[in-house]
């Protein structure tokens, strides 16, 4: 079963990221720990996300509005990619007539329309 | 050590005099264009995880003059498990961060590709905007998803709310509450609070459906001659016949004490026996069985 953080073990694992802080990312709704009977607990998935909030909060001085702004446009890029992968996959399963079909038509769309 | 190819220092661009502010700078410099999260770029990755490995060997002043003594070589202090990065996660089709508004479970891209592209640009037309909903994952163990019951969850805004959890919960199913989401625009009215339930692992319950598997553990003279032994259901302890002779995993059926499925109809649970030996084995055991063993020799290969 994968793993799960208590608030405690998330700020040990999580470098230079202080209990304030966190509170205060939670409040905002940056990071979404898991609801339990137990308090909130941290999937691995949080925990990268924090690593990455951390990185851009030192770096960027953000303040919390930003820093949900910054991680949602993040989160739909991500996710973006990996969607257009997915769908890369499965257009790479299809026969060449349709790949080539496929790409005809994007080529009219993408490049031949936009220029 | 000038010559180490995982000099720190060096993937830090700074050389052994730097200060302890220095280095932080030069990785925090180094994270804002290089992360992996941020830049594209596979260059930028090598250079951020070289970065990132230096920073935890040298921010720790104690572990630097270590390093810097030769008491730890660079490559022996990275991390035993290699970082993950944000991207990993949220590159995934269930990434929980990027469900929160727009479709349910596609995503633009595929539901433009099955032609729903007209319904959905709907834009913002009026300034009345109902709420966004919300979605948040609560995590019960079992008892609590068989059962049914109710729990205390703390919103994002700190706010504490009552959840009703309902007997025979699945993991996956969704509770919504009304209104609870963000609050809506001009007459609009506040969204909703969309709740995905995990259920835990339980040590002891297994769950197949709407059947319950628990693993029972007798004595060896229980096994011989049968007997009633208590065993415990969703409902509480019940007293439960074992048959004489029983082998370990042999399953009795227990009919409709499993979880309560769709149509108030309820699963079964089945509970797998398991002999367990004495503790101790004592003379007088030991004494029976090789008596017994004279005349009464079974081969369990070849018994049906």
């Amino acid at each position: 079963m994968e793993r799960r953080f208590s608030v405690r073990e998330t700020l040990e694992t999580v470098s230079d990221l202080t209990p304030e802080q966190l509170d205060r990312y939670i409040r905002a709704g940056v990071v979404q720990p898991v609801q339990s009977q137990d308090g909130p607990l941290f999937r691995e998935i949080d925990i990268a996300r924090l690593s990455l909030i951390v990185d851009l909060a030192e770096g960027y001085h953000l303040n919390d509005e930003a820093m949900a702004l910054v991680m949602s446009l993040l989160d739909q890029l991500h996710g973006l990619h990996g969607d257009m992968r997915a769908l890369l996959d499965a257009v790479a399963q299809e026969p060449p007539e349709t790949r080539a079909r496929l790409s005809h038509t994007i080529h009219e769309v993408r490049v031949i329309l936009r220029r | 050590m000038a010559s180490d190819p995982n000099d720190p220092y060096k993937a830090l661009g700074l050389t052994k005099s730097a200060s302890q502010a220095d280095i932080k700078k030069a990785y925090r410099k180094i994270a804002k264009t290089d992360h992996p999260d941020l830049n594209p770029d596979p260059a930028a990755a090598e250079r951020f995880k070289a970065a990132s490995a230096a920073y935890d060997l040298l921010k720790d002043p104690e572990q630097r003059a270590r390093y810097d003594r030769g008491e730890v070589d660079a490559s022996g202090q990275e991390r035993p498990q290699q970082r993950h990065y944000y991207r990993d996660y949220a590159q995934a089709g269930d990434n929980p961060y990027r469900q929160q508004g727009g479709f349910d479970d596609f995503s633009d891209v595929f539901s433009d590709l099955f032609g729903q592209r007209a319904q959905s640009r709907r834009g913002a037309h009026s300034f009345d905007m109902r709420g966004p909903d919300q979605r948040f994952t609560l995590e019960i163990d079992f008892m609590t998803a068989a059962r049914g019951g109710s729990t205390r969850i703390t919103m994002p805004d700190g706010n504490t709310l009552e959840v009703k959890i309902p007997e025979g919960a699945r993991d996956g199913q969704t509770i919504r509450l009304r209104g609870k989401g963000g609050p809506g625009m001009g007459e609009g009215g506040p969204g909703d609070a969309l709740l995905t339930l995990t259920v835990a692992e339980d040590p002891e319950w297994r769950r197949d459906g709407d059947d319950v598997e628990i693993t029972l553990p007798i004595t060896i003279d229980e096994a011989v001659l049968g007997g009633k032994v208590e065993v415990p259901t969703i409902d509480g302890p019940v007293m439960v016949t074992i048959p004489q002779g029983a082998s370990s995993g042999r399953k009795l059926r227990l009919k409709g004490r499993g979880i309560k499925g769709p149509g108030a109809r309820r699963g079964d649970q089945h509970v797998v026996l398991r002999i367990v030996m004495p503790p101790q084995i004592d003379e007088d055991l030991a004494r029976f069985f090789r008596e017994w063993r004279e005349s009464h020799a079974y081969d369990p290969h070849r018994r049906t």
